[in-house]
């Protein structure tokens, strides 16, 4: 029974304007949509549009696959029949009489009713119970009465279509439920296609077959009703704000956050006399069972290696079919990353997304703090930048982005299984425990099952691990499902007894011991232990380590290639002799450029470029490399206006106080010195800086849109993921050689995708060696077929790289019922 | 719908109307011996002046009473049906003084060339004013969707024709006016057999395309979307009401000059009788009972201060108005409930 009854095809309605564009739904027999939405967002206009009372604007509405303005009237009217909220106040009419006006359709010219006709009437009274009504005057009987004869009126017609405008509005409880169970009676037995709006979300909920979410000019979201009836999105579709709700108590739709498993205890008790009387069997429990489930890691201390679990965590239950997306709610980095749409995000979130192999979102880290001093730092919510805060005002703020962070979270528990979700720093600062988001705070609200990992390299395990677990609250404790050991390295075997005291010690159970990995992927800040190599290799690329360095992510394509050393220089005692000398981004660009002048970089670095050696900036860098720098908007703080560069490329760069985010994607053409054998290879990355660069007559630019210039073989661009792509980095490798009379083999290398797939890949199989995964999955309350498991371990065993594909769909997540604190 | 109680109704107004017909053909300022008149009106009398005033004078004035009224009234019933109001009327909104005011245009502008306009010509020009009128009505209505303020349009547009209809009179010929003026005021006096011929047809086929309506106007009761999703072809069915309305308004104004009040009012006295608003009902009622309430207000109008005739919309007012405030009270209380 899903034949097509009535279908849109991307219309657009309105009466003198446009109010709703591109909207495309069908009605299938037997089937109930409900349009849901704030008033005056079009759901009647688009009602009466359908019925064709409207013209549509653009598109075409089909009725039984004919065009519906094609058809003659009297053919529609016996296909589709409506029930207005328009006040029907015919004076001196039975409700009989108006009952049969629905035989229009069907009577001759003078509308005198035959016995077919007659016989329509009375099953119409019959099927809405009206006959003790028929014989009285339509205006002297009640609201709920009038609704039922025009229900009448509506069935009489005999329409396969039954299109009604909020039926029940009005009405008390008794009619409400009396008319709607009506209007479930008859899609389920008169096999109508019906169509309503609805401004009961709760009665909707259980009526619906299909809901239509209706606001801002568009259709929001069409879905079942456990799709669309999130709390979060109704909080948005409607704009109730967190405390207007309380009036209401609980409903239905509130506390349906995947987040809160599956429970609803208004519906579990029969709470609601609304619910309790219209929830059928169908209705009752069939599809409690779903739901999100949500993992949470948390770290001990700053860089414990949570990032990396939560990596390692996303690829392997990505690799076991689910759907996981990485959440981390607030992150504090100097690396972001630009998404599709433009927005910004932090770069261990998309490293994260890459593993479970989907697009980075920015709501999955929808507060970013990128620090450009010791104590300010630029704020970041939902891709864009709020402003720039200092710690004690950014600690008042925080309290107004919970919501902010829950709406980011329900927009990914709408397309995921499981989500993973990263703390930050230590769960236990104590001093900062006030409205935490990041944390214990976060897993609350997530109802989130936590997992404890310490940094054993750094010493003190156990002081670490149940140390924190000490702080804890009890509530907290117990949100705790396991413990990982991080970063060993060695014999695992030594450390088995130290398995047993933690177990003892700190009831937990030890999920395992992770070894000190050697994974390349992207470093969520700048804490990160590449900065400390020190070792020169044959091939020397030396990065000038900026006090304020950014994005130093484009650097970590390099090293893939062997007898390449990239360090990070810090003083000009240490640069030595390098092959490329990089500049990277800066978050405060004026104070490292004096910084670099205060430390003898500038002369350091002209001399090098004297010798004819590769120079690139890299965005702070590249403005850096400029003659001046320029801050009328004091975009990085008071005091700084003018700063002269490098002078090494003939370009100047005034600061705004707007951001530039885009996507690159271009050719490097013109380029001079060891680039020139480039020209014509393909560049993709991305722009992310508040400065705009305009050069001087005779600077050559060298990628596409004036994004960089260079002279000689100094290089500035503002593209960051320049090398990524592997032609560009081999050539680039292969030019600088062939200058300097090195030979690097380049042969390995691959596109920066394909590496970090491997290094993905990798990541997840060495978490699967050292970490209990069964362990956690049932600890989630994830049920795994059998078979399932042994094909994949297997998989993993033979390194076969699309085990992945093999895993199929996901298992089948079975209820928790009685564990739901909300 | 209580069909005995309408039955009952259709036979008291055809009893009614028969009686009053008689009344009317039999009374008069020339009293004429009931016996003698009888005799004239079966045909065994042929001659005489009693002939004269019973065959050319007062028969073809009740035929035109019944006619007129009834057309009349239909007209009103055929308005509020299009409004889906029931205090309008040709009258009130301003329908019949744009008739008056095109037919008074006419007749002297035809008449200081020596033209002398026939029945149908009259029937023509009050037909465009009417039109024009009823344009203007449409497109306040289009405006502003308050029935009060279209009545209020209504009645200021009538205000404005009669005032010009006034000025047209006032410098017109001295030959024209007095009956001009007797027209301009409303009266059933003069009309020949000829009048009644034209009139009867134009208002009979009114009446036919009516009755052949009453299947969409039933549906349309419930208002325009129900209408149209029935299968009613909403744009016909409009425009037919506003010609066959604004047809038989024109057509009793350029006989009749403006008869006030019995378009408003006999529909509802009507559906009060009946109790219902089926145009089954309506249409046939609404047409007789205005025959009735014209027949018997023309009467009034004759005789009550004989010699002297009283214009018929003096009586009208004076019968109907309060008929209308009532309903309007009653409505008032109903609504609030």
């Amino acid at each position: 029974m899903t034949e097509n009854r009535l279908e849109t095809k991307n219309i657009t309605i309105g009466y003198e304007s446009d109010l709703i564009r591109e909207i495309s739904l069908s009605l299938t027999a037997g089937r109930i949509v409900t349009l849901i939405g704030p008033n005056g967002c079009g759901k009647t206009t688009l009602l009466k549009t359908v019925c064709g009372l409207l013209r549509e604007r653009e598109g075409v509405i089909c009725l039984n696959g004919q065009d519906i303005h094609a058809m003659r009237s009297k053919e529609a009217a016996r296909e589709l029949s409506i029930v207005t909220t328009a006040s029907v106040r015919p004076e001196r009419m039975t409700c009989r009489e108006i009952i049969e006006t629905g035989r229009y359709p069907y009577t001759g010219v003078m509308g005198i009713l035959d016995d077919t006709d007659k016989a329509a009437v009375i099953k119409a009274i019959e099927m809405t119970d009206t006959a003790e009504v028929a014989d009285r005057e339509f205006g002297m009987i009640s609201d709920g009465q009038k609704q039922r004869v025009l229900l009448a009126r509506a069935i009489c017609q005999e329409p396969k279509v039954l299109i009604l405008d909020e039926p029940t509005s009005y009405l008390d409880i008794r009619y409400k439920l009396d008319i709607l169970n009506r209007i479930r009676k008859l899609a389920k037995e008169e096999n109508m296609a019906v169509l309503l709006s609805l401004h009961e979300l709760e009665i909707a909920r259980e009526l619906s077959d299909t809901v239509v979410a209706i606001g801002n000019g568009k259709i929001r979201k069409i879905g079942t009703p456990k799709e669309v009836f999130t709390e979060s999105f109704i909080r948005e579709l409607f704009g109730i704000k967190e405390k207007e709700a309380d009036l209401l108590g609980q409903k239905p739709w509130m506390g349906t956050d995947p987040s809160a498993g599956v429970k609803d205890p208004v519906r579990k008790h029969g709470g609601s006399h609304t619910d309790s009387l219209l929830i059928s069997e169908e209705n009752m429990g069939a599809e409690q069972t779903s739901g999100v489930r949500v993992l949470m890691v948390q770290g001990t201390m700053s860089n414990a290696g949570k990032s990396l679990l939560s990596a390692g965590l996303c690829r392997i239950f990505t690799q076991d079919g689910y759907r996981v997306a990485p959440f981390k709610a607030q992150n504090m980095a100097l690396n972001s990353y630009i998404t599709a749409d433009g927005l910004e995000m932090g770069r261990a979130q998309v490293v994260q997304a890459e593993c479970c192999k989907r697009e980075p979102q920015s709501c999955m880290n929808p507060v970013l703090l990128k620090p450009f001093s010791d104590r300010g730092s630029q704020v970041i919510v939902n891709g864009k930048v709020v402003g720039n805060m200092n710690a004690a005002e950014y600690f008042a703020y925080k309290k107004e982005l919970i919501p902010e962070i829950k709406n980011a979270f329900d927009t990914l528990a709408q397309t995921s299984d499981l989500i993973v979700v990263e703390g930050a720093g230590s769960p236990v600062e104590l001093n900062l425990l006030d409205n935490d988001i990041v944390n214990m705070g976060l897993a609350k609200l997530l109802n989130a099952k936590v997992i404890l990992a310490g940094d054993i390299d750094r010493g003190g395990i156990f002081a670490q691990l149940i140390g924190t677990l000490d702080l804890f609250g009890e509530e907290d404790r117990d949100r705790v499902i396991g413990l990982i050991v991080n970063k060993f390295r060695g014999d695992q075997a030594l450390f088995e007894k130290g398995r047993t005291i933690l177990a003892e010690k700190s009831g937990k159970k030890v999920l395992g011991v992770v070894p000190y990995l050697d994974i390349h992927i992207d470093d969520e800040d700048s804490l990160t232990d590449q900065f400390h190599n020190r070792t020169v290799a044959p091939f020397d690329i030396a990065v000038i380590r900026l006090p304020h360095i950014s994005n130093f992510t484009d650097f970590n394509v390099f090293s893939q290639l062997s007898g390449v050393s990239v360090r990070y220089v810090t003083s000009v005692e240490t640069l030595e002799d390098p092959d490329i000398v990089i500049i990277p981004g800066s978050k405060n660009t004026i104070g490292d450029l004096q910084w670099l002048k205060g430390n003898g970089f500038v002369e350091a670095i002209r001399n090098l470029q004297k010798e004819n050696r590769v120079i690139f900036g890299i965005c702070g860098g590249y403005q850096m490399l400029g003659r001046k720098i320029s801050d009328p908007f004091e975009t990085e703080g008071p005091g700084k206006c003018e700063e002269t560069g490098l002078a090494l490329l003939p370009v100047d760069t005034v600061l705004e106080q707007e951001k530039t985010r885009t996507v690159f994607s271009g050719s490097i053409e013109n380029a001079s010195g060891v680039l020139s054998g480039l020209c014509g290879l393909n560049v993709e990355g991305y722009e992310i800086h508040m400065g705009k660069t305009t050069p001087y007559d005779g600077a050559d630019p060298f990628t596409d849109h004036g994004t960089g210039y260079c002279s000689g073989n100094v290089y500035g661009t503002y593209i960051h993921g320049f090398f990524d792509r592997k032609e560009i980095l081999t050539g680039f490798i292969r030019a600088v050689c062939a200058q300097r009379g090195k030979t690097i083999d380049t042969g390995s290398v691959q596109d920066m995708r394909d590496f970090k797939e491997q290094q993905y890949d990798l990541l997840a199989s060495e978490l699967r060696k050292h970490l209990d995964i069964g362990a956690i999955y049932d600890m989630l309350g994830i049920k795994r077929r059998a078979s399932k498991i042994s094909r994949f371990e297997e998989a993993v065993q033979s390194c076969d790289p699309d085990a992945d594909q093999n895993a199929g769909n996901a298992d089948q997540i079975t209820g928790n019922a009685g564990e739901d604190i909300r | 719908m209580n069909k005995r109680r309408c039955l009952l109704t259709f036979i008291c107004i055809s009893v009614l109307l028969l009686v009053l017909m008689a009344w009317n053909t039999f009374m008069g300022s020339i009293g004429i011996p009931f016996e003698r008149a009888l005799s004239i009106v079966f045909g065994s009398v042929q001659d005489g002046t009693d002939y004269n005033i019973i065959i050319n004078i007062r028969m073809p004035r009740v035929l035109s009473a019944v006619f007129l009224g009834g057309g009349l009234a239909l007209s009103g019933y055929l308005l509020q049906t299009f409004f889906a109001n029931p205090i309008v009327g040709p009258f009130v909104l301003g329908i019949s003084s744009g008739a008056k005011l095109a037919v008074a245009l006419s007749l002297i502008f035809l008449l200081e060339r020596g033209i002398h306009l026939n029945a149908a010509g009259l029937v023509l020009s009050a037909f465009a004013g009417a039109m024009l009128a009823m344009a203007f009505v449409l497109a306040v209505s289009v405006k502003v969707k308050n029935m009060s303020i279209l009545v209020i349009c209504g009645i200021m547009t009538g205000y404005i024709c009669s005032a010009i209809t006034d000025l047209i009179v006032t410098f017109a010929d001295d030959s024209n006016i007095v009956n001009l003026h007797n027209w301009s005021m409303g009266s059933l006096s003069g009309m020949d057999w000829q009048d009644v011929k034209i009139m009867a047809a134009i208002i009979t086929v009114c009446l036919i395309v009516s009755v052949l309506m009453i299947k969409p106007v039933g549906a349309y009761r419930l208002g325009e979307s129900y209408a149209k999703t029935m299968g009613v072809n909403i744009t016909l069915l409009r425009v037919m009401l506003i010609l066959l309305s604004s047809l038989l308004a024109a057509c009793v104004t350029a006989f009749a000059g403006p008869v006030s009040f019995v378009g408003i009012a006999v529909p509802h006295l009507i559906g009060g009788l009946t109790k219902t608003s089926s145009p089954k009902i309506m249409i046939p009622g609404a047409f007789l009972g205005g025959a009735v309430i014209t027949l018997f207000c023309d009467g009034i109008a004759r005789t009550v201060f004989a010699p002297t005739e009283v214009s018929i919309s003096s009586v009208t007012a004076v019968l109907l108005v309060p008929v209308v405030i009532v309903m309007m009270v009653k409505r008032r209380g109903a609504n609030s409930n």
